[in-house]
């Protein structure tokens, strides 16, 4: 799926980072994220995950390091030409926002001054809330909420996602078509998603998985590399199992095997 | 929304409509279709531009509490609550009981300016923090401002003479009928600065709604882009306290009003909180100088004794109210 030889839209340079002055938050974190590549980030609450996706799209700015997109310095694209190709979706959606589903879903298209291939009509398909267009959005449940963030998201049109937990608040039903949503936006329009995930099962689904705890990668690379019981112990405290399924496919028990 | 365009084209026709009417109506019927010299001279004299100056002001009121509740996220956001009006009706205060006339009949309308602007740089210095203008720090130091100035003016207030006294509680409720042909395009520059600003930042203001990262994200700077909303604001409100004083629930209610109406998209709300403040104001003048002539009542009154039953209607006919 990936390999070294694809160009890489994103690359951070040894980056460091922190709130206040007395402790770091990132320390020293280099990674790159190349063309299509579709990366789950793990790790345990406060352990730095959002704070890295903020880094890399810009929100905020490295104490020392460097992020390039697409080989440029971040902040050497003006902000329309940046939004073009990177968006970021933060992981708190519940602020009250007096806008309908469709008025939202059209932001997406405020970087561009010529609208992009898609409209606002085909997200909405795309995640299942035509339906809903006329409706605000304080009306809609969780889920529902967070669909139209994305279409909002797709409209955009960005080559690289970065998504701050898109499945918390979603059932099951709807983290699953999420996931296969984005793979076959990878597929057809050869996106990139790097997104904070909690559910390792999941993951382990993803093209390459990146463990932090305490500001620092703990491993990057394929799931089933990097996802096995000592990293996991070391990255979350918890006691867990590699369960091989009868098809090959393996997930994670938590807990022993006992 | 159905009937868009027609809810849109009814909106601007609002303050052309209150214009004719403010022009036939008053303390003296006018039929403009039999004009003498002396109908001929209030309409053109005193009406008009006293109806134009009602209009500028009502459409710096409505469109800067359309951008001010956007930028501070709060539904109770006015023009009045960042201290800009105290700070202005504090200098004119001074300027009408000290008595200048240093620059004519325009001496308190540019003492006021004045005030108003100083106000509002000095908001904005307390409400910038790590490169950037914050939200609550605005709201808590205009809050707190506003709270120092009406203090101050009391003071002043209650040590002047009755004379000076009256006079400036006139100016302060609001007050008209000083309004000449002369102030139209000086309150002109600046109202069309104002709403042009803000509406030429209205994608940006709908985007700072969801939050900052979420501008960041469509492409906006957050932090310029609440700079020059405030500037904009900060010139509407100014423009409009030294036109004709303070006058209530415009700024406030006017903008809830046309959501209602219109959704919150900015681009369409500003612009039409404006039009729906500029037709409020001028009708609501045409009612105080009729209802007991030759008394007039302060605009403000008349604004909010016909607007708040409205608004209360509305708020129970329809069912969604956030900013």
């Amino acid at each position: 799926m990936s390999s070294a030889s694809e160009p890489s839209i994103l690359e951070l340079n040894n980056l460091s980072f922190s709130y206040r002055k007395q402790d770091t938050l990132i320390k020293n974190m280099s990674f790159s994220v190349g063309q299509g590549e579709f990366i789950g980030l793990l790790g345990a609450n406060g352990s730095g995950k959002s704070t890295i996706l903020k880094l890399g799209s810009g929100i905020l700015s490295p104490a020392q390091g460097t992020v390039l997109l697409w080989s440029k310095p971040l902040q050497a694209y003006h902000n329309k030409d940046r939004a073009k190709l990177i968006s970021y979706l933060p992981q708190t959606l519940d602020i009250a926002v007096p806008f309908t589903v469709q008025e939202l879903v059209g932001m997406g298209l405020y970087p561009y001054d010529i609208p992009p291939a898609m409209n606002v009509d085909s997200a909405l398909e795309l995640v299942g809330l035509q339906d809903k267009a006329s409706a605000y959005l304080s009306d809609l449940s969780g889920g529902e909420k967070r669909r139209t963030f994305i279409a909002m998201t797709l409209v955009q049109g960005a080559g690289l996602l970065m998504l701050d937990e898109p499945l918390a608040n979603l059932d099951i039903k709807y983290q699953i078509e999420l996931v296969r949503l984005l793979k076959k936006l990878r597929d057809t329009k050869n996106i990139s998603v790097i997104m904070a995930l909690h559910d390792i099962n999941i993951a382990l689904q993803f093209s390459k998985v990146m463990l932090v705890k305490n500001g620092a990668l703990l491993g990057t690379g394929k799931p089933e590399d990097i996802l096995n019981e000592e990293l996991l112990k070391d990255a979350f405290d918890v006691q867990v199992s590699i369960m091989r399924h009868s098809d090959g496919s393996s997930f994670i028990r938590y807990g022993d095997k006992n | 929304m159905k009937n868009m365009k027609l809810r849109i084209a009814f909106i601007i026709l609002l303050p052309i409509i209150a214009f004719a009417i403010s022009l036939v109506a008053g303390a003296k019927m006018i039929n403009p279709f039999t004009l003498d010299e002396v109908s001929r001279e209030i309409l053109f004299s005193i009406r008009a531009p006293r109806s134009v100056v009602a209009i500028l002001m009502g459409m710096a009121l409505g469109a800067s509490g359309a951008v001010l509740q956007g930028i501070l996220k709060n539904p109770l956001a006015d023009p009045y609550i960042l201290g800009i009006s105290s700070g202005a009706s504090l200098a004119a205060a001074f300027g009408i009981i000290a008595g200048a006339a240093f620059v004519g009949t325009f001496t308190i309308p540019l003492l006021a300016f004045i005030g108003a602007l100083a106000t509002g740089i000095m908001v904005g210095i307390m409400g910038w923090q790590r490169g950037g203008l914050w939200p609550e720090r605005i709201l808590l130091a205009g809050v707190g401002l506003s709270f120092l100035f009406s203090a101050m003016l009391m003071l002043i207030m209650s040590i002047s003479s009755d004379e000076g006294l009256r006079k400036a509680m006139l100016w302060i409720f609001g007050d008209l009928s000083m309004s000449e042909w002369p102030k139209v395009p000086y309150g002109l520059v600046f109202v069309a600065a104002g709403i042009f600003g803000s509406l030429f930042r209205a994608k940006a203001l709908n985007a700072l709604i969801l939050g900052d990262e979420f501008a960041h994200s469509l492409g906006f700077s957050p932090r310029r882009e609440r700079l020059i909303l405030f500037i904009s604001v900060g010139l509407l409100t100014a423009a409009s306290v030294s036109l004709g004083g303070m006058i209530g629930f415009i700024g406030l209610l006017v903008p809830h009003i046309m959501r209602f109406f219109i959704g919150s998209d900015n681009r369409l709300l500003i612009p039409c909180s404006a039009l729906g403040g500029g037709a409020l104001l001028c009708i609501a003048d045409v009612i105080s100088k009729s209802v007991l002539p030759p008394m007039e009542l302060p605009a403000g009154i008349v604004t909010a004794i016909i607007g708040s039953p409205y608004f209360l209607y509305l708020l129970r006919r329809k069912n969604v109210l956030s900013i």
